[in-house]
């Protein structure tokens, strides 16, 4: 480690203290990427219990697939629309948590709620709650005589932004809340002495504060919306047709269908769709001292 | 009204009263109240209604929803503890282990980690972003290779091995927010410990943890509800030693339909150990904390 | 560096360690203990009771003991592919399907069945290259499912007839009769259905007539398929080519686009399968559906279906050809088991009539027919299913990729089942999917 160029004490404590992270990525991740990257050029499927190398035949043959393109455009969209409206939704709401108020601590709780339920559960719950014969939004519904279809093919796709608006508006509202309480009162109170309003001293004041949390918000929200599966699958399937089958269920469905080396080619391609992301996040978080 | 509305710092879009019986101040916190609590119960309907379907029988499940129930049963909740042949009280345990242990595992790697690259320039950026990236590529990808590393090191089917895969899944997360709430330290602070004689790894334990206190709750609030929600990787790397609830509550999803009742009440009890966790880590969400810290 | 942060960053590192290398193989494979794979439900909580039964009786002679593993019904075979391409020997014994048996075979060991104790679809629906590789347990058909009180209605009131025939004429193009369940064809279906519809009828006592499953979902495609074969149609023609743009496939899609576009099942059966069209009928809101054997029992139960017990009638799926899609679950040994002999006394005894009887007894449905005749007291649509197996059941060709071409029906003609896009374009694509899983096959 002495080899450094710099002989600053940072370049044994870096090492020290980044030793848990380094030994973790080599141990651990390394080799399921490796293994993975290895699978998606093989002629991997249960068909064939003894796989061949071919190279990028499987990549070409996901890029080469209309289906996966429709995939990949639904994907696109649900991505954009919901994390958009997650973003905006969670930060107003986190701006109206951002003071005293009586039950304040309960309703946060209460408000993170269904981030708790697990997917796979929570696309159970909604198959139950929409249900057009035993359902509660549906018969509620029709209690005010609107007797609409929520999973009829015009209001499938709406029908399933507004869900996971509704589950994810309040991890995007937890993390825009948690640094909010890094913004020092003073800031506020400073504020309003000028006789700005709450509302935009609030915008004033926490937006450049908060921008770096709403990229890594944006970040993680986007990419597990783009990977977004239990919901959606447990809803539709991808259906009817296509028209709901995102990225995740094309995937799944080769893999399941044991077409290993498919799956882990499409795995590769939705990445290097998404990499360019990486680097603008990153940068956000670069030390403003160092850069 | 309205421009007092405008010079109070601290006003909010509730309409204020003509006859302001109680103080002002305080009857707009019952606004806010109202209005959170509207919107807690809108984003909470699927908890609700599964809440409901949990003490109904199946005869009632299998009837119109606003059908007042002939009776109400906790045969359903007895099914999400054990009594449907399927050993719950262990697959709670095992979830609870997994995402505590997650939590901390987490924490320990991406603390120490996210400072020697936020701020002691461990990886120069390209560290950052290889990690950042392994959150891109869909979780199915890794779940032959899991499979695989597990099998030959003994790690498949146990809590170790589902605290391990959970890690991977919650690292870009947790060292992307913690990286994200570092650069909002002042350097000022640092700089000042340094004089003072200050190791590197005092300045970590004294002075940025604490200011990382609201962050590192949500981080861990969010990693353990991330790993307690797991699923797909819990299907392929374990059996019966270290199933979650999540695997277990599949088993209500039969070939001839879904037991909503046992899968109702299985959803409800299973939000009940993140719920508890997150009522514990929020008082680390608090201001003033950071403030505090500034000023010590 | 202080004593103490060396103690913290040593304990991060064990911790880590630990956390990757920890834990350990408790299970020896050296026991005389069978591992095997079901799925959760009926099948799974039956061959409990079997398993329990064998463990404390034959399997004592056997020096076997049985232990099941239920997974997920959605990733009971996603996780066995992944168990199977990596030679896993952690189960002994395999889950598995008359649909998946061709890509399963590789992996499994080729069975001696003894075929006579079987209904011949079934066996045959298991056997690869003349070659059996798996022991059958239930079977799966369809029937349709229909409530007695409201068809008796219909068929007994001579007023309920003009509504009906002006329906028919409405729908069809020409006057009809009300006739018996038994005796429908497709078209008979529809018109019942739209009697049965409030929309159609405002008199009826239902909302809808019946529940369609058009959910994108490989078993759907399953439903579907009896109204491709009982107009004649199959996926391939008889030269091997896929025969999905014919009169027969055109006509199967419009029976489904009919009853779906003229509201004769809810909007929401685009998003339907077994859950869903069970509801329909235990709500009452649905007169009659096309629904799998298994759904009868429910439908039924007093303490499950207080709107419908007792009033529940079966009669073959309508037809010109009166046709059922029947498939087995089954289980066969792991070819990388290393306890294939133990593996093989558990299948023996999982072979005889003791145990069929009690797999039918916990509420199974076994493909033996001598069980089903013998336990119809148990459960009434035993002998029926016997019955129509023989009569109108058929199995889809075993493909080797029967099972990819079951998924990419369900992908390319879910949408035109609920009226999306051309019904000629969707039954191309099917073929063209069918042509390249046949190819690759």
């Amino acid at each position: 480690m002495s080899q450094l160029v710099r002989p600053n004490r940072a370049s044994r404590s870096r090492w020290v203290l980044g030793a848990p992270l380094l030994i973790f990525l080599a141990a651990v991740v390394l080799f399921p990427l490796g293994y993975g990257l290895f699978v998606a050029g093989q002629d991997r499927s249960l068909l064939n219990p003894d796989p061949s190398w071919i190279g990028l035949d499987n990549i070409a043959a996901v890029v080469q697939d209309s289906s996966f393109w429709r995939a990949v455009r639904f994907t696109v969209i649900y991505t954009v629309v919901v994390t958009s409206v997650e973003l905006i939704l969670g930060f107003l709401l986190a701006l109206l948590f951002n003071r005293r108020f009586p039950g304040k601590r309960l309703l946060l709780s209460l408000t993170i709620l269904p981030v708790m339920i697990a997917p796979a559960l929570m696309g159970i719950m909604f198959r139950l709650l929409l249900n057009q014969d035993i359902g509660l939004v549906p018969s509620v519904l029709s209690v005010f005589g609107w007797e609409i279809s929520l999973f009829g093919t015009d209001a499938v796709v709406p029908m399933l932004l507004l869900l996971d608006v509704l589950q994810w508006t309040p991890f995007a509202f937890l993390l825009f809340y948690a640094g909010m309480q890094s913004v020092p009162d003073e800031l506020y109170e400073a504020a309003s002495i000028d006789g700005s309003g709450y509302w935009r001293s609030a915008l004033a004041i926490t937006v450049p504060l908060l921008l770096p949390v709403a990229v890594v918000t944006a970040f993680l929200r986007g990419v597990d919306a783009f990977r977004t599966f239990d919901v959606v699958y447990v809803l539709t399937g991808g259906g009817p047709g296509d028209y709901t089958t995102n990225v995740s269920i094309y995937i799944y469905k080769a893999f399941s269908s044991g077409n290993f080396g498919i799956a882990a080619a499409a795995s590769v391609v939705v990445c290097l769709i998404l990499l360019p992301v990486v680097p603008v996040v990153v940068r956000r978080l670069a030390d403003p001292a160092r850069s | 009204m309205a421009l007092e509305t405008i010079s109070d710092g601290r006003g909010t879009t509730v309409t204020p009263p003509r006859t302001p019986v109680v103080p002002r101040r305080r009857r707009r916190a019952w606004g806010v109240t109202a209005a959170v609590s509207a919107i807690a119960a809108v984003l909470n309907l699927p908890l609700f209604f599964a809440l409901l379907t949990s003490f109904k029988s199946d005869a009632d499940i299998a009837r119109s929803a606003l059908r007042v129930p002939d009776t109400l049963t906790l045969e359903h909740y007895a099914n999400a503890m054990g009594q449907a042949g399927y050993d719950f009280p262990r697959y709670f345990l095992n979830s609870t282990l997994i995402s505590i242990g997650t939590v901390v595992t987490i924490l320990v790697i991406c603390v120490p980690g996210a400072y020697a690259m936020g701020r002691l320039g461990l990886g120069r950026g390209h560290l950052l972003k290889g990690i950042a990236a392994l959150r891109l590529i869909p979780v199915i990808f890794f779940a032959v290779p899991f499979f695989l590393l597990f099998s030959r090191t003994g790690l498949y089917d146990t809590i170790p091995g589902m605290v391990t895969a959970n890690t991977f899944i919650s690292l870009p997360l947790g060292t992307l927010l913690v990286m994200s709430a570092i650069r909002e330290v002042p350097h000022e602070i640092e700089e000042a410990a340094k004089l003072d004689g200050c190791s590197d790894y005092r300045i970590v334990a004294r002075i940025v943890l604490p200011l990382l206190a609201p962050t590192l709750a949500a981080v861990a609030v969010l990693v353990f509800i991330t790993a307690w929600s797991d699923y797909l990787f819990a299907v392929i790397l374990t059996s019966s030693e270290a199933t979650p609830v999540t695997v277990g509550a599949a088993n209500f999803v039969t070939s001839t339909g879904i037991r909503w009742g046992d899968i109702s009440a299985t959803t409800v009890l299973s939000v009940l150990p993140p719920l508890v966790f997150a009522l514990f880590a929020q008082r680390y969400l608090v201001r003033g904390l950071s403030a505090g810290a500034i000023k010590g | 560096m202080s004593k103490r942060s060396r103690a913290v960053s040593a304990a991060l590192i064990t911790g880590v360690l630990v956390a990757a290398c920890g834990g350990g193989d408790s299970d020896s494979a050296s026991d005389g203990t069978v591992k095997m794979v079901l799925w959760p439900g009926p099948e799974g909580e039956a061959m409990q009771q079997v398993v329990d039964e064998y463990n404390t009786g034959q399997g004592q002679t056997d020096g076997v003991r049985v232990d099941m593993t239920l997974l997920s019904r959605s990733d009971t075979f996603s996780k066995q592919a992944t168990l199977m391409s990596q030679s896993s020997s952690e189960f002994d014994v395999y889950f598995t399907a008359s649909y998946l048996i061709a890509q399963h075979a590789p992996y499994l060991e080729p069975l001696d069945v003894d075929v006579s104790d079987y209904f011949p679809v079934v066996t045959e629906s298991l056997t690869v290259e003349d070659t059996t590789y798996a022991l059958p347990l239930d079977v799966s058909n369809h029937f349709l499912i229909y409530r007695t009180d409201l068809i008796d209605s219909l068929l007994d009131d001579e007023s309920a007839h003009d509504v009906y025939g002006d329906l028919a004429e409405q729908l069809i193009g020409q006057r009809m009769t009300p006739k018996h369940p038994d005796e429908w064809d497709w078209d008979d279906m529809i018109v019942a259905a739209a009697y049965f519809t409030q929309s159609h009828n405002p008199d009826s006592p239902t909302r809808y007539g019946t529940a369609l499953q058009a959910r994108n979902l490989l078993f759907n495609t399953m439903i579907w398929n009896n109204v491709l074969w009982s107009e004649g149609g199959s996926w391939l023609d008889d030269g091997g080519a896929p025969a999905l743009s014919s009169d027969a496939g055109r006509r199967a899609v419009e029976v489904y686009r009919t009853i779906y576009d003229k509201g004769l099942t809810s909007p929401d059966s685009s998003q339907a399968e077994f859950p869903e069209t069970q509801a329909a009928l235990t709500s009452g809101s649905a007169a009659f559906a096309i629904q799998w054997s298994a759904a009868y029992a429910e439908l039924d139960d007093p303490e499950q279906s207080p709107e419908t017990a007792g009033r529940i009638g079966i009669a073959p799926v309508p037809g010109p050809e009166h046709r059922t899609h029947v498939h087995a679950l089954a289980v066969g040994i792991n070819k990388d088991s290393d306890r294939k002999d133990a593996a093989a006394a558990w299948l023996e005894y999982l072979a005889t009539d003791e145990a069929m009887s009690a797999y039918a007894a916990a509420g199974a449905i076994p493909s033996n027919p001598s069980i089903l005749e013998a336990h119809a007291d148990q459960n009434p649509i035993f002998p029926y299913i016997a019955d129509h197996l023989d009569e109108y059941g058929y199995s889809p060709p075993a493909l080797p990729r029967t099972y990819d071409i079951y998924v990419a029906l369900a992908d390319t003609l879910s949408a035109a089942w609920v009226g999306q896009g051309d019904v000629d374009a969707a039954l191309a694509a099917a073929d063209d999917a069918i042509a390249q899983l046949v190819d690759a096959g």
